[in-house]
């Protein structure tokens, strides 16, 4: 099934250094037991075009929708906040094709709940791809997790760690660096 | 006296182009230049010395509209570079993603179409987002074919949209039983949906092939009966899938291909003399600035056989089914005549699929450096790939998408066009321009002021 109640969108482009944040976030939640009510997708480049534009007309209607993406709001790199379509006028959330379907936030606004994370990126290649996100954003890739969860309710009780450790890892059990990146992240 | 027009942005298809328009006093077009404002991706360099398991992913990535025929033409080139035959389970997994593809793309294709054109019998155009009938069954239609697209893409692919189930050697696993039951299902119902569908697009054209004029940002504008009319040959490697350098008849040839600067194709700097700010969205280019095609286009020019071609749906079908109407409206029903074909191609191959089959190569070769290639007919035609790989690693890559072939042809296509119908004779060939990221800009308050467009 194509959608669910909760739908979890990461958008983005892993190409271009942090534009590669959604899919990153995407990749740790895909790793958690989430309700089965809840999809997580790696929206990539389509998001618009793939996914918003069907919401409307879905045949399980979506009820919440979360965007995890990239958003320059003048905070440190790393900063992560939280946006109402609301917030996006229209015209604001283009898809990069500009057609006419280019806002279809503005459409479903009215009959699903949607949510936008946004992470203050460090450095987006513009003219040269660049693979990897810069360590400030990476290191927001747990609180986002942590964010997400309490968006569609669900609580683990643990710190995150998205180096790798599954949450229901045994105390102690890392896959982190030695010493290094454990625990929370904030 | 030639005057100069300039439509940029285009809109209503998917990427960043622009048309330059040489007009006679009439308004028609006697030299036009469809180019691409999207800058140069560069992804081949990037490739250099990745894993060949790397670069399909990086492939997929470049492009939002095509990430599963960019995936498979990457990874079917990697193999072709090594000499490696997948499992014909794998072959069948592969062909039901690509129908899966072409259906959702060519719906897509038909929302982006549909304002162009008049509901039969009425002055009126059609409004895709009307919540009033018979419009708004055609869309909700529509967004169903859509849909089973994307799901049968996301059951076979893995990811709904950059598919992350193909590999070199073949694929990552095999489906299900019950998702076998499932497509099967989904297919059955396209394939009423798809054919209902092609029907009603077929004479929403064919109504305004009958046309004598279309109406454009308040001007009633003359169809010629030949809009859209080239004479370039058409390109295409196989009716539904593809060819690659591993088959024993290849339908593509690396030696017949050549690429020309954009210097040498488009034309010089020109002042703009002509400008219409009525005509939709926002009025063409002020009289007074100045384009500079040769300079701004984006795309190098391909050619195959020292000339542009067509590639796309009426391409597949000139070649393999002897399809022979020209112009934008024959471009358009060939589009539409593969609808159903993708819901019969679906259910055919997975009538034949061994869901316990194996679906990775026993044995996949680390390569020699040896050229390989793949032709992927993407939903907007042959997406070739080409590949040396040696012990593993890429020494070479190389990306000719769809609408890069298209530019020069549909350029040519503009002539004898009113230029007020130029978007229309353009929107045919279903551009997919290589693609951009986006980021929102918000101000201090967390109020968002500006979009950026990171290319």
């Amino acid at each position: 099934m194509l959608f669910r109640e909760i739908v979890i969108a990461g958008c983005g482009n892993p190409l271009f250094g942090d534009d590669g944040f959604g899919p990153a976030v995407v990749e740790e939640l895909q790793k958690l037991q989430l309700p089965d009510n809840v999809k997580v997708i790696d929206a990539g480049l389509g998001a618009p075009h793939f996914l918003f534009t069907l919401m409307e007309d879905a045949e399980v209607p979506v009820k919440k929708l979360i965007i995890i993406d990239i958003t320059d709001f003048g905070g440190n790199p790393g900063d992560v906040t939280k946006l109402r379509p609301e917030d996006l006028p229209p015209g604001s959330y283009r898809d990069a094709h500009s057609w006419d379907l280019s806002e279809p936030l503005q459409r479903l606004k009215d009959v699903i709940d949607i949510t936008i994370i946004g992470c203050q990126p460090k450095r987006v290649a513009s003219h040269e791809f660049e693979l990897g996100l810069t360590e400030e954003v990476e290191r927001a890739i747990p609180k986002t997790v942590r964010i997400v969860l309490e968006e569609i309710g669900v609580e683990y009780g643990a710190a995150i760690n998205h180096q790798g450790t599954h949450l229901w890892a045994a105390p102690g059990e890392t896959a982190g660096e030695p010493g290094g990146k454990t625990g929370e992240q904030t | 006296m030639s005057k100069v027009v300039e439509i940029s942005p285009t809109t209503r298809h998917e990427g960043h182009s622009k048309l330059v328009l040489k007009v006679n006093d009439e308004g028609i077009v006697e030299r036009g230049d469809w180019l691409s404002i999207t800058p140069v991706r560069g992804v081949e360099k990037l490739a250099i010395g990745k894993t060949m398991d790397q670069v399909p992913k990086i492939a997929s990535r470049v492009c939002g509209i095509c990430p599963i025929a960019h995936t498979l033409a990457a990874t079917e080139a990697m193999e072709a570079s090594i000499g490696c035959e997948i499992p014909e389970d794998a072959k069948l997994l592969r062909y039901i993603l690509q129908c899966a593809n072409r259906m959702h793309s060519h719906a897509i294709h038909n929302i982006l179409a549909l304002p162009d054109l008049y509901i039969p019998g009425t002055d009126v155009k059609v409004n895709p987002f009307t919540k009033e009938e018979p419009v708004r069954s055609v869309a909700l239609r529509i967004q169903r074919i859509r849909e089973i697209g994307q799901t049968i893409g996301e059951i076979v692919g893995g990811e709904a949209i950059h598919p992350s189930n193909p590999r070199v050697g073949g694929m990552y696993k095999n489906i299900s039983p019950r998702a076998k039951a499932k497509i099967y299902d989904l297919a059955k119902e396209a394939r009423v949906l798809t054919q209902q569908q092609m029907e009603f697009m077929i004479a929403v054209f064919r109504n305004y092939q009958r046309r004598d004029w279309a109406e454009v940002g308040g001007v009633e504008v003359p169809i010629p009966k030949d809009l859209g009319y080239h004479n370039q040959g058409y390109m295409a490697t196989a009716p539904v899938y593809g060819s690659s350098s591993l088959d024993e008849t290849p339908m593509w040839f690396p030696e017949r291909f050549t690429e020309v600067r954009p210097w040498d194709w488009y034309m010089g700097e020109v002042e703009i003399s002509e400008a219409d700010p009525n005509y939709p969205i926002g009025g063409t280019t002020p009289v007074g600035k100045k384009a500079w095609p040769q300079m701004e286009a984006c795309t190098g020019v391909p050619l195959y056989d020292g000339q542009p071609v067509e590639v796309g749906p009426r391409a597949r079908m000139a070649m393999f089914k002897n399809y022979d109407e020209k112009g934008t409206i024959g471009l358009q029903i060939a589009r539409q005549m593969e609808f159903p074909e993708t819901a019969y191609g679906i259910i055919d191959a997975v009538d034949a699929l061994d869901t316990s089959g194996s679906v990775l190569a026993d044995e996949i070769p680390q390569g020699d450096g040896s050229l390989g290639w793949a032709a992927n007919e993407a939903p907007r035609g042959a997406d070739v790939h080409l590949a040396r790989v040696k012990d593993g690693r890429v020494q070479y890559f190389s990306m000719l998408v769809p609408t890069t072939w298209n530019f020069p042809t549909c350029s040519r296509a503009l002539e004898g066009a009113p230029w007020r119908l130029a978007e229309v004779v353009m929107r045919g060939y279903d551009p997919c321009v290589s693609c951009a990221t986006h980021m929102l800009v918000i101000d201090e308050d967390k109020r968002l002021v500006a979009q950026k467009l990171i290319q």
